[in-house]
């Protein structure tokens, strides 16, 4: 049979950021695919050479723009942890509410993009205008809609008094009623159904095969949660790893549905049991330089994030590593995509949650 | 490194249901001992909330085994730590030919290329002072 | 197999026809920027003393201080506005303001190499004041030329 090469990518419409895959074709399945990053490969970690430590924060949270909260802590709490600083209290409730309205904002651009990526438009303006109640939240709370600046060594920078928590709240139940119309439209309309139903299917054991992380795993029947370590204040909290069983593209929908009104609800809880009052310490100043090593482990809205900090008692770290969820599920996005249909290969794409900005640094 | 060994561990950490979660190369500026510089190449597996590394010094041009027969996913690791770092991976499972990243220059972190950056910024002292065990955050 | 009939976007779609745009007329609407956006960094000059410490603590290396030549310069293109400088100044000589003004009035290097965004501020040394001399009457007379000295 004849085989035809067509190259998706870089620039696609359906793509986020540029990635290229070599498709090999036989009629209109898949037999191969090559793929190739490195357009957007910013030499992020090499600016540790030029960036004194305190000031790489403020590089690491623009590794990328969706993921950058969850990036500026992880930099933060991996310093913190080498140089033995003690955050307060409210700052680190105030890093889990941001974190998790972070992942609600990442979940409704996806789901955006999902719908996007099968031509439904309509459905993407609707879960993006959602998406601005967050960014106006941030707005209001940290100064910027996507890049935030309020991670400091040892602590936060602004606060949100409890009046201002409250409102949040209020909104964000607001947001999760008006979801529940967005959850019904991806679970009941017949089109999405046929699109995302049975595509893409990643069993559990070949899930475990190619070491995917995140909802890729949960929706796959892995239960695997970095949040349930118990690190960051999560084990103050109480949720359960949202799991499906079905494996395809649909069941990733759903678990990503499922999870923005669970982080609603880590939200509500977290403004119950934080310490009310005016005035209390945000930041715990550092001072003095670093030398040691860690690794830090955080549960972003992709999946697991592995950092690497070493740091040789100097100004400048040795070495940052950002080993982002992205990363890890390339290979479950490769294995996926062999055999399918062209017009599925968009949708399996997608659903891996592709953030190439934070593969690539 | 003694490769039968490291592989060997490798694959007990593959059956005991182990996922592999980084490999990563720092590089080592040249000192004593080590003329040409060297890497510290460290191997994380996890599992749940348990998290283990393996982790060894190795000298340029050193053989380091591909360990994608016991993880499949390793490929992505390797060819950036081959492209970006010039470590000698042999065994690559996928091989994407020096084509994931497009630098400028074409090693980036080799010892030699990092040593000429720290000069042109005025540091370039030998940064190795020990060798903490890692922590766990 | 879902039920090919449902179409629960219809009523959705429906209500957006009917009801008014999610999307601002801009630029003839603005939407107002919430307190504590990040905008502009705004510099007073009269109150700084050229310490130096927010073009050491500058993470983008947006902002060059020269205590001899009293001479402050900020670049606010490469600005990342995360306003480490307004928390270190201690005579609150920067401040960030919530808007975002346009910066720059060309795009291209000047002939000075002045990039775009550039801005700078010298203030100038206080001048001493001038000190007029008021004549003051002499004590006593000289003693006459010629006269013999002893």
């Amino acid at each position: 049979m004849k085989r035809t090469v067509i190259p998706m990518g870089p620039q696609h419409p359906v793509l986020p950021e540029p990635l290229v895959l070599d498709l090999i074709l036989e009629d209109e399945r898949v037999i191969d695919a090559i793929p190739t990053i490195g357009y957007v490969h910013r030499g992020l970690e090499m600016m540790v050479e030029r960036v004194e430590y305190t000031e790489m924060g403020f590089v690491v949270e623009r590794i990328c723009g969706i993921c950058s909260f969850m990036h500026g802590m992880g930099y933060c709490v991996s310093l913190e942890s080498i140089m033995n600083v003690e955050v307060p209290e409210r700052a680190r409730w105030l890093r889990l509410i941001w974190a998790e309205i972070s992942r609600i904002q990442s979940h409704l651009l996806w789901l955006g993009l999902g719908a996007d990526a099968f031509g439904f438009e309509n459905l993407f303006m609707h879960c993006w205008r959602m998406r601005e109640e967050i960014l106006d939240i941030f707005e209001k709370t940290t100064g910027g809609r996507i890049i935030h600046s309020v991670n400091r060594i040892g602590g936060v920078k602004r606060d949100i008094s409890d009046s201002e928590l409250a409102a949040i709240l209020v909104k964000l139940q607001d947001l999760g009623t008006a979801f529940r119309e967005t959850a019904r439209i991806f679970g009941n309309d017949p089109s999405i159904a046929h699109r995302l139903g049975g595509v893409g299917v990643l069993s559990a054991d070949d899930a475990r095969a190619v070491d995917a992380v995140g909802p890729m795993a949960r929706a796959s029947g892995i239960a695997t949660d970095t949040r349930l370590n118990g690190a960051h204040f999560y084990d103050h909290v109480e949720f359960e790893p949202l799991v499906e069983t079905a494996g395809d593209c649909l069941a990733r929908v759903v678990v990503r549905m499922r999870e923005i009104d669970q982080s609603i609800d880590l939200v509500r809880q977290a403004i119950e049991k934080m310490p009310k009052g005016e005035g209390q310490a945000l930041e715990t100043k550092v001072r003095g330089v670093p030398d040691g090593e860690v690794f830090t482990r955080l549960e972003q809205p992709r999946g697991e994030v592995l950092y690497y900090v070493k740091a040789n008692g100097t100004k400048n770290l040795e070495r940052f590593r950002a080993r982002t969820p992205t990363f890890a599920n390339i290979p479950a996005m490769i294995k996926l995509v062999k055999g399918c249909d062209l017009a599925d290969v968009p949708n399996i794409i997608l659903t891996i949650d592709p953030c190439i900005s934070c593969t690539e640094r | 490194m003694e490769i039968p060994t490291f592989l060997a561990r490798v694959e007990d950490y593959h059956k005991a249901g182990w996922r592999l979660a980084l490999i990563n190369a720092t590089t080592l500026l040249p000192g004593e001992g080590m003329e040409q510089g060297a890497f510290d190449i460290v191997w994380a597996f996890a599992r749940g909330a348990e998290f283990e590394y393996i982790r060894e010094r190795v000298m340029p041009g050193d053989e380091v085994p591909s360990v994608s027969k016991s993880f499949g996913a390793a490929f992505l690791y390797e060819n950036e730590i081959r492209e970006l770092f010039g470590i000698n991976v042999t065994g690559l499972g996928l091989d994407l030919g020096g084509q994931l990243y497009k630098t400028a220059t074409r090693i980036p972190f080799s010892p030699s290329a990092v040593r000429a950056r720290l000069e042109a910024l005025g540091r370039a002292e030998p940064a190795v002072k020990h060798d903490p065990a890692a922590k766990n955050a | 197999m879902a039920n090919p009939f449902r179409m629960p976007m219809v009523p959705r779609a429906l209500r957006n026809l009917v009801s008014r745009p999610a999307t601002r007329r801009y630029p003839s609407e603005i939407r107002p920027r919430f307190d504590g956006a990040r905008g502009t960094i705004e510099f007073d000059v009269d109150t700084c003393v050229f310490c130096m410490l927010c073009a050491r603590r500058c993470p983008a290396a947006a902002i060059t201080v020269s205590r001899e030549d009293r001479y402050f310069a900020i670049e606010q293109l490469t600005c990342i506005a995360c306003g480490v400088c307004v928390e270190v100044c201690n005579k609150d000589s920067l401040s960030m303001s919530v808007n975002s003004r346009p910066v720059h009035t060309h795009a291209e290097v000047g002939p000075d190499g002045r990039r775009p965004g550039h801005e700078e501020w010298t203030k100038p040394l206080p001048v001493a004041p001038v000190v007029t001399p008021v004549a003051t009457p002499t004590v006593g007379t000289p003693p006459a030329q010629g006269a013999q000295a002893g």
